[in-house]
């Protein structure tokens, strides 16, 4: 069977009675999830598991997906209006949608969050449709060498990810380092740093990082400014009107993202929250204006937002076309496919077209219903910005701590989070900035495996590194975007010196 | 169709709400010795969802409602972290609760052999075993190894040369099934190179080359062989299994290596449990082996009856631990 | 003044970095990676002392937008350990007592002392939240949330 005869047949299931109503089940449990803090799509998945039971499994799947896809949609309110990220995918949308939010302008953000995230489903869906088949073989290029070198590069990004005191940056990206090294080491076992204590073993969850260091932080933020008003009297908090030039600034982020963010779903190991960071910065690079980026840049909301979406959808590359969950959220789909007597796999295309093409034809679907469930109800989520001050740090302060406990069901973590607050909090009155703590967190962890791994393999040789092309290139390009902006940085110096 | 989601929706928040909250140690030990729940029980998970031990308990405990085997409420619960050992401590802290007990398997012993845990399988009452999987061991379709003796004899002679990727870490499962079948095989146990990879990426690893050997469960491979992506040159199980693909597997032994290695997976409860609750615990895990509604189960996820009663348990799970506990000695992971 | 604050803060983070790299020092060998579990912290380690250093002696200027924001009155940062205190008590509350009863007086009571005054409101909304919290992750979910000693 060709492809487009199988995606006729996905269509058909996707477009049947019973496949629109599990899609628009499915995108909407995910989204209600999604907006919840600490509920992300793991949590998603695993509790639609039992109320699929002896059901069919192209419908059944088909609404797993759309669980999956919507909570990652829906992730991006709390983020946007709170602060506080609903799902690791979401933590970079807050970095300019949380100050546009505060600008009286959470309406404008989350429709520009709730489109961007529409067309990055979209597009990716197309690529998925296109090129699943061909992808699978992308999927499984990158070794332990290569995974090191992406992870490099990302972190070479650190500098252009804060304003004023590089070292103050550097301080921060080596502390989330340090952070996440806490835990046993996978490669040897070896217990680091935890003190002999079992809730160290696993090293800490990074919503918990997250939801610290934002959404607490945060909160003692809005405690020192409670008497200020909320933002009630503004007419303009719910309105999502958006302007021509604003759709033109956002083009360009939402269609070199979307493709972006793809790519990297379709790495295993990579996904969502990795994606939108690699974006967001991405823009942040090539922007004419990047000092407006994390005080509610239009691009610097775009970019993420797509990006995460659109990994989603690469993420099921593997999934669906190798039977490689690439990330926990994909562990735990697997566990679905195999419940329901599915063997996701390279066979899957031709043993089971109605499934493999229905997931596929479903997402454009479940997107669509997304962006129109999601619109309308933008007023309505705005308006919990004028809640009175005192009373939304309240809850936003449940709201974390509900996430955290839904996480692991573990009251150390609760502990670990206020931490973590206290620790953002000192943070942000010293200058430090959060987001190079966070993204040396999400990478350097699997920059140090994928680095060892590697030594490993090759006895100890560092050749390991510049053998092969696909390593060496990308080293390159972190040299590069390292070298360069230290260059220019050099060269404005010294001609203000020979000037001044 | 949306009356059964509906239904779904209600029995697993009857489930949940008929679980919540059960500190009370309570014994419903009748005067005449015998044992009847008599009120939910707790099942946990020592893990996330949909892994091997969520999967399990989840399974065992819809169909001891389905086939009514035991009328009380069963309600899974995850308690993740450590590789175990928070579940275990859990479950530790409810001495002589009958309302209670968690899935094990292999890193029960594992673990705290390496030193991670407090508890092992000695301070839980076993009540029953359940099934039995076995490891595999794979390269890529087009490697030079067409069985396990190509692969010993070549590590034999170069150990340098063969990496072998698992997704546990050193000293636990992946890593010790190979090294209890190398060794068997004449391999020194010391020059085994082994990398873990726990975020997915092992079998994209053997996939692209990077490594040599995927050390994992028979389940993971039937998949990708079928598909002619990669061979299994051993299995570790003691006689060749049942199946359309797990048939074309040899073991070890047949390839003259004496040794097997079991990954067994069942029920224990927490230190102290009246004899009286093991007993029937014993019994009603004996019956659902013995279902038909469980063995299609086992047959949906290729896993095989391995059915043991509490006493037969311990006495096997002491002589695995010996073995297990020498082994890690002899490669200097012992604590 | 300016000067102060920074070598304050690298002093801080000097020690930090030293304790950070103590521990990697007793980390126990491991003999068949070539790259073993403490060569990364070492490596850390040694990096955040550097950079502490360099913040000692950072010529840097604070400007006044950096400045602004660590001038807090001290008045304003007993309110923060207030509520962070009330945390920690909900924290240490929740399992035992349970979910809807410590969510209900930490709403009530931190919203209050936040300044709060609309009673009414503030007693609607603190037994509300939990109640349909507490309804959606249990009922409608399947998550367990601490009941305590409410009978549901």
């Amino acid at each position: 069977m060709d492809a487009f005869q199988g995606l006729l047949t996905g269509f058909q299931v996707a477009l049947s009675l019973e496949g629109i109503m599990f899609v628009l089940i499915g995108v909407i449990v995910g989204t209600l999830i999604g907006m919840m803090p600490g509920l992300g799509p793991i949590s998603a998945i695993a509790i639609m598991i039992p109320i699929t039971y002896g059901m069919d499994p192209a419908p059944a799947l088909v609404m797993m997906a759309g669980v999956y896809y919507g909570a990652v949609f829906g992730g991006s309110t709390s983020s946007i209006l709170l602060n506080a990220p609903g799902i690791s995918g979401t933590v970079a949308t807050a970095f300019d949608g949380y100050p546009m939010a505060q600008q009286g302008k959470a309406g404008k953000a989350l429709a520009i969050a709730a489109i961007s995230s529409f067309i990055g489903g979209t597009v990716s869906v197309v690529l998925l449709m296109l090129l699943a088949p061909a992808l699978s073989s992308v999927a499984i290029s990158f070794g332990p060498p290569a995974y090191f070198a992406l992870m490099f590069m990302g972190l070479t990004a650190i500098s252009s990810l804060s304003e004023g005191s590089t070292i103050k940056a550097m301080i921060a990206a080596v502390a989330g380092f340090m952070v996440v090294t806490i835990g046993i080491d996978p490669q040897t076992g070896t217990q680091r740093f935890t003190f002999g204590n079992v809730n160290l073993f696993d090293g800490f969850d990074f919503l918990i990082i997250a939801l610290g260091l934002f959404a607490v932080a945060e909160v003692c933020m809005l405690i020192l400014n409670r008497k200020n008003r909320s933002l009630s009297d503004d007419q303009k908090l719910g309105s999502l009107k958006l302007s021509k030039a604003d759709l033109k600034e956002m083009s360009g982020p939402v269609s070199r993202q979307s493709f972006v963010g793809f790519l990297l779903g379709v790495l295993p190991g990579a996904g969502a929250t990795i994606a939108s960071f690699i974006s967001y910065i991405f823009e942040k690079r090539i922007a004419k204006n990047p000092e407006e980026f994390g005080k509610g840049s239009i691009k610097g909301l775009a970019a993420p937002e797509s990006s995460n979406n659109a990994a989603t959808s690469g993420a099921f590359v593997p999934l669906l076309s190798l039977g490689i969950p690439g990330s926990g959220t994909t562990a735990v789909m697997l566990g679905a496919f195999l419940v329901l007597g599915v063997q996701p796999g390279p066979l899957l295309m031709t043993d089971r077209p109605e499934i493999f093409w229905g997931i596929i034809a479903s997402m454009y679907l479940g997107n669509v219903f997304l962006l129109i469930l999601n619109l309308p109800l933008i007023p309505y989520l705005a308006k919990i910005l004028s809640i009175p001050r005192p009373l939304l740090i309240s809850l936003v302060i449940m709201f974390s701590l509900i996430g955290v406990y839904s996480i692991s069901f573990n009251v150390f973590d609760l502990y670990m989070l206020l931490v973590f607050g206290a620790l953002g909090f000192a943070m942000r009155i010293f200058s430090f900035p959060a987001p190079p703590f966070i993204l040396a967190f999400i990478l350097g962890g699997m920059m140090e495996q994928a680095f060892r791994q590697s030594m490993t393999i090759s006895n100890g040789s560092l050749s390991i590194f510049v053998d092969s092309p696909l390593p060496l290139s990308l080293l390159l390009v972190a040299l590069v975007s390292l070298l360069v902006p230290a260059f220019l940085k050099w060269r404005s110096n010294r001609l203000a010196y020979k000037q001044g | 169709m949306k009356k059964t989601i509906f239904a779904g929706i209600l029995s697993v928040s009857a489930l949940t709400f008929a679980g919540c909250g059960s500190d009370d140690a309570a014994n419903t030990a009748g005067e005449d010795g015998n044992f009847e729940p008599s009120k939910t029980i707790e099942v946990v998970a020592p893990a996330g969802s949909g892994g091997g031990w969520d999967t399990t308990a989840r399974e065992v405990a819809r169909v001891f409602g389905e086939t009514e085997i035991i009328d009380e409420n069963m309600t899974v619960i995850n308690r993740e972290g450590g590789g175990g050992a928070i579940g275990w401590a859990y479950v530790h802290g409810k001495e002589g609760d009958a309302h209670s007990m968690f899935v094990a398997s292999p890193p029960l012993m594992f673990v705290p052999l390496n030193g991670q845990s407090e508890h092992g399988h000695e301070d839980f009452t076993p009540l029953a075993n359940m099934i039995a999987d076995y490891g595999a061991f794979a390269v890529r379709e087009d490697s030079e190894f067409e069985d396990l003796n190509d692969l010993f004899d070549q590590m034999k002679d170069d150990p340098e040369s063969v990496t072998v990727i698992g997704t546990s870490a050193p000293g636990s499962m992946d890593h010790m099934q190979f090294v209890r079948i190398a060794k068997a095989a004449g391999v020194d146990p010391t020059k085994i190179k082994y990398v873990s990879d726990q975020e997915g990426g092992a079998l994209t690893a053997v996939l692209n080359g990077s490594v040599d050997v995927f050390s994992t469960g028979v389940g993971e491979t039937i998949e990708q062989v079928r598909a002619g992506n990669i061979k299994v040159l051993g299995v570790t199980a003691e006689e060749r299994m049942e199946g359309e693909v797990l048939s074309e597997f040899p073991t070890a032994i047949e390839q003259g290596i004496d040794e097997s290695f079991v990954n067994w997976r069942g029920f224990f409860g927490p230190p102290g449990m009246d004899q009286a609750a093991v007993d029937y615990y014993e019994a009603k895990f004996q019956e659902l082996s013995e279902s038909e509604e469980f063995a299609e189960v086992r047959e949906k996820y290729g896993w095989n009856e391995m059915y043991m009663g509490s006493e037969e348990y311990s006495e096997f799970l002491e002589g695995e631990k010996e073995e297990i506990a020498a082994l890690l000695e002899e490669i200097g992971l012992g604590q | 003044m300016l000067a102060s604050i920074n070598r304050k803060l690298g002093l801080l983070i000097f020690i930090v970095a030293a304790i950070y790299l103590y521990l990697s020092f007793q980390l126990p060998n491991y003999q068949y990676a070539p790259i073993d579990a403490d060569v990364i912290p070492k490596g850390l380690g040694i990096l955040l002392l550097v950079l502490s250093v360099f913040l000692f002696f950072s010529r840097a200027v604070e400007t006044d937008a950096e400045k602004a924001k660590r001038d807090i009155p001290k008045k304003e940062l007993g309110v923060i350990a207030a509520v962070f205190a009330m945390i920690f008590v909900y924290i240490l509350l929740f399992e035992t007592i349970g979910f809807i009863i410590t969510t209900s007086l930490f709403i009530f009571l931190c919203s209050w002392f936040l300044g709060y005054r609309a009673w009414k409101a503030n007693i609607l909304v603190s037994l509300l939240f939990p109640i349909v919290m507490y309804a959606i992750f249990v009922f409608a979910l399947g998550i367990v949330l601490p009941r305590g000693i409410l009978p549901f």
